[in-house]
């Protein structure tokens, strides 16, 4: 027979009791986020030349760029955050947020919205530019 | 006597893994159990003919949640090794350390859903709340709690100054001392050496036999333990591999709770070991495409694994193939199952740390 009184785990227990839990009451309330840890994307559009070397390297193909309507687009629900678009990126027009991506419900993607898409809609090439790459071809 | 047949899983409360293991009884003695492998089945092996090598490692990455570093640092060790890539020493060093705070992440992980399998719901939240901290660790360090995208053929992406890796050692000692009183009430508690010893003993002669590798083949009194040949700097670390003789699941959960401390260890030898200092080299870009094949072996929480790489000079690998620990546990699993009572079941499957979604791929 085994000893009634062998309970190794009341020690701990008794500390558990007067201690503060160990979990926290998610959402309302929220770790700040570690510094170097991967959240989400963010993007710049005003510095963009648009080489399309994120949408190209993307492993999960989150990234979509239109170099002719000079838009840049990022499905978030795509995106892996392994952080190669950032390290591609000549132009440092990409950045990664240590905050993570706030979550979905099933009504945000209702009335044909999309959940985690984000586009940006660069400003029109120069008309300059435009006509000497046209004439230089 | 009519002999009973009980689906044992894809769903079962014990696992949270989809096993498929039909378990033929006779009376309540399981006579034979008949494994399905493939429930779960990705395809990601196949992938490698649709997706370039340098993206391949981040789908390696995810065969595993649990061994995920390990996982993408086997894939970009068996890049490197084709494409004659020299690795720079301290990014081998950083693989080292990571490699081994994630078994540490895995045995506490183990440690916790076992104490949950026979019903010590109580130690499952203390190791898992230990577990947190090791994640925070990780998140820290390389960016990510699970998946942590940090190696790439030729080296690592991020460094971790010296005083961080001080701070994280620090921290890892304190846990190993809080963790000597989990190691303790498993040690010492009546019900777990009811529930544990003398079940589902395996000998050494049988783990031979049925090839069985990592903390199962350590159990049953076999020196074995990939990191012992000396590959990825384990060469310069000193440390013996825990073996227990017992060979029961009392054993194997012995062997890794030894194996905690033990890892810790060996993240104060490598940082003691590695060159130190700001802004030294981390990565060597490889150049043109692999041509090739080659093995690798690696020791990881669950055992060895075992990765074979066939490149053809295209950006798209030939073959890729990764045998897992639980793959090469499954036959000595059949084995201890055989002839144990129903209710042992349980206990003897989660003792091998079964990985299915390794296992499948």
């Amino acid at each position: 027979m085994a000893n009634p009184l062998n309970l190794p785990m009341v020690p701990r227990a008794l500390r558990n009791v007067v201690s503060r839990p160990a979990t926290r009451r998610y959402p309302a309330e929220v770790r700040t986020p570690f510094e170097g840890a991967r959240g989400k994307i963010e993007f710049d559009v005003s510095t963009c030349n648009y080489c399309m070397l994120c949408a190209r390297r993307c492993p999960a193909a989150a990234i979509t760029v239109n170099r002719e309507e000079r838009t840049w687009a990022i499905e978030h629900l795509r995106c892996i955050a392994c952080n190669v678009c950032v390290e591609v990126c000549a132009k440092k027009s990409l950045a990664m947020s240590n905050e993570p991506r706030k979550p979905h419900t099933p009504a945000d993607s209702r009335d044909g919205h999309r959940p985690g898409h984000e586009e940006w809609h660069g400003e029109a090439p120069d008309a300059a530019v435009t006509a000497a790459r046209g004439s230089g071809a | 006597m009519k002999k009973t047949i009980i689906p044992f899983g894809p769903q079962h409360p014990v696992l949270p893994e989809p096993l498929v293991l039909d378990l033929i009884l006779d009376d309540e003695k399981v006579i034979d159990a008949v494994p399905t492998i493939g429930y779960i089945h990705r395809g990601l092996e196949m992938m490698v003919e649709r997706v370039e090598y340098t993206e391949m490692g981040f789908v390696v990455e995810r065969i595993c949640g649990i061994c995920s570093f390990m996982h993408g640092m086997g894939y970009a060790v068996s890049l490197e090794s084709i494409m004659n890539v020299e690795v720079p020493e301290r990014a081998k060093w950083l693989r080292l350390i990571w490699a081994e705070i994630s078994r540490v992440q895995s045995h506490l992980l183990w440690l916790g859903l076992g104490a949950d399998a026979f019903g010590f719901e109580n130690l499952f939240m203390h190791c898992w709340r230990m577990r947190e901290e090791v994640l925070d660790i990780f998140e820290k360090t390389t960016g990510g709690r699970i998946i942590h995208s940090v190696n790439r053929i030729g080296g690592v992406k991020r460094d971790v100054s010296d005083s961080e890796l001080a701070a994280i050692l620090a921290r890892l000692q304190e846990l190993a001392k809080a963790f000597e009183e989990t190691a303790r009430i498993f040690a010492s508690d009546p019900s777990i050496a009811h529930r544990l010893g003398g079940v589902g003993v395996l000998s050494a002669a049988d783990a031979l036999e049925t090839a069985a590798v990592g903390p199962m083949a350590r159990a049953s009194g076999i020196r074995t333990d990939t990191r012992l040949y000396g590959a990825n700097l384990y060469d310069q670390i000193e440390f013996e591999p825990v073996v227990e003789t017992a060979g029961d699941c009392l054993a194997r959960a012995v062997v890794r709770m030894r194996e905690i401390p033990q890892s810790i260890d060996i993240v104060r030898q490598a940082i003691e070991k590695m060159p130190k200092g700001e802004g030294l080299p981390l990565e060597n870009k490889p150049r043109g495409n692999p041509v090739g094949e080659t093995f690798t072996r690696l020791e990881q929480p669950r055992g060895e694994v075992l990765y074979y790489v066939k490149a053809n000079g295209t950006k798209y690998l030939e073959r890729f193939r990764a045998r897992t620990p639980t793959f090469a546990n499954i036959p000595a699993m059949i084995k201890l199952v055989k002839g144990c009572d129903l209710a042992d079941v349980p206990n003897i499957i989660l003792t091998i740390d079964p990985c299915i979604s390794c296992t499948e791929r």
